[in-house]
């Protein structure tokens, strides 16, 4: 029979975004000695971030292991288009920030002044649409969370459709960057299953 | 072992059917329902009572939130395979090895289990702050209730501490409330590692933490302050902070009235540091 404190703990590393599944191993003497996360649709690496987190907290003794599910190959039909990050700038005296993708040598650029927070994902949102994407997507929310390494950042990004959210996660040098690829990471498997541009 | 393996073992019991089933694991999941507290441990309880009757060797239900997405509990808190998650993807249901336990109980067992989780993930919500993750004043309220209690009755020792952030307003007010946020995240995180196990910390207000010592006549409260201010030192936060401490039955042992002498002795010293 499971503690409340143990079962506390399992339900705060299944309310990481992304996690499906969560393995316990326990020493004989009832003490948890590791766990396994099995993780889709995020970066694995982030989340391994923050489940130490939670586990330090609970059972600091215990091991972490990370199982990632995105390996997993998708049909994506056709070309998957390649969309990275150039560059992403942020102007301290307007707020305003600027993203550049690139996707295939094609260059585009999106523009918000929300700060460097909401407006790294809303630019990206912005830069991605410049590039002629239709995202039917919308903001939610860009929250940082604190861990004991930094502060990674999770996007929500809800569907027009309402058919559930998408989140994403990325830990970076600043706000801004972060913000930009958790957009990025949330839109990871909406992104594989479109054609690349010609 | 992938989802394929998990459903196409030869049954060993072809002589269950649905006409013949009793709802005897529907009953004991009531029975359970109504002694314990629900949580996420009720559902490899039902996957135990499921694996004995059914001299199951494996079992996994997936189950569908909607605040968790999808989720899979595995019988003995196995984890799953990459292959075997991706298998079972994104639909609710109860897969049994061998597959020989009624559709009636499947279904069953993942309402059940559905419950069981959402009830939960709402008494976890409804005692805990959502922005740092620790207790709320409602939970605070009734743990200090109860050491109190106890303390009159037993003469157990306990210290209340308040904390109060240094400035918070200010740094509210110039830096946003995004970064008051974050504040107050960091500062929930430190307040964590730095309880002992047994101790309760929770936020109670704005920028006003509580924390209850067990078993701590009040010298153990400058210990407490130290791993505290040391573990916000390693985040790098930069926030400063007040305590003021009652110690029961020292200082007396009704919580209303250790409350008051604890947040007089936070103020005393709010006054010194404002000076």
């Amino acid at each position: 029979m499971m503690s409340s404190t143990e079962e506390d703990f399992e339900l705060e590393l299944r309310s990481l975004p992304g996690v499906l599944n969560v393995g316990i191993k326990h020493r004989d003497n009832g003490d948890v000695e590791g766990v396994t996360l099995v993780v889709f649709g995020q970066d694995p690496g982030a989340v391994r971030v923050i489940a130490m987190q939670i586990v330090s907290l609970y059972y600091p003794d215990a091991a972490v292991l990370v199982e990632n599910v995105n390996n997993v190959p998708l049909s994506t039909g056709g070309d998957v288009p390649r969309i990275t990050l150039v560059r992403a700038d942020f102007n301290q005296d307007d707020g305003a920030c600027e993203v550049h993708l690139s996707n295939n040598g094609r260059v585009g650029v999106g523009r918000a002044s929300s700060g460097s927070l909401i407006g790294g994902a809303e630019a990206t949102l912005a830069a991605l649409r410049d590039l002629g994407y239709d995202i039917p997507f919308y903001l939610v929310e860009v929250v940082n969370v604190a861990t004991v390494r930094g502060w990674p950042v999770i996007v929500t990004l809800r569907s027009h459709s309402n058919d559930g959210d998408r989140f994403g996660i990325a830990q970076s040098e600043g706000d801004l960057v972060a913000a930009a690829k958790a957009t990025l990471d949330a839109l990871n498997r909406f992104l594989s299953t479109l054609k690349g541009l010609e | 072992m992938t989802l394929s393996s998990l459903n196409s073992s030869k049954p060993a019991h072809e002589e269950i059917s649905e006409q013949s089933y009793e709802p005897w694991l529907f009953q004991k999941m009531l029975d359970e329902l109504g002694r314990s507290e629900l949580g996420v441990g009720f559902i490899y309880s039902v996957l135990d009572l499921l694996a004995a009757r059914y001299e199951l060797t494996d079992a996994v239900v997936v189950l569908v939130h909607e605040s968790f997405g999808t989720q899979t509990f595995r019988l003995g808190h196995q984890s799953v395979s990459s292959s075997m998650a991706a298998e079972l993807g994104n639909s609710p249901g109860v897969f049994c090895v061998p597959d020989v336990v009624p559709e009636v109980e499947c279904d069953a067992v993942r309402t059940a289990c559905q419950l069981s989780l959402s009830l939960h993930f709402a008494r976890f919500s409804a005692g805990h702050d959502p922005l740092t993750n620790i207790a709320n004043r409602r939970t605070f309220d009734s743990a200090l209730q109860t050491a109190a209690v106890r303390s009159a009755r037993y003469g157990w020792a306990f210290t209340l501490v308040l904390c109060d952030l240094n400035n918070f307003k200010a740094v509210n007010d110039s830096a946003g409330h995004a970064f008051g946020d974050q504040l107050l995240r960091q500062f929930g995180f430190a307040l964590r590692l730095s309880v002992r196990n047994g101790d309760t910390a929770a936020r109670i207000g704005g920028d006003e933490f509580g924390v209850i010592l067990n078993n701590a006549e009040g010298n153990e409260s400058a210990g407490f302050t130290d791993r505290l201010r040391s573990h916000l030192a390693l985040s790098g936060s930069l926030i400063d902070f007040t305590i003021g401490t009652a110690t029961s039955p020292r200082d007396s042992t009704d919580p209303v009235e250790l409350y008051r002498i604890a947040d007089g002795r936070l103020y005393e010293k709010k006054g010194v540091i404002l000076r």
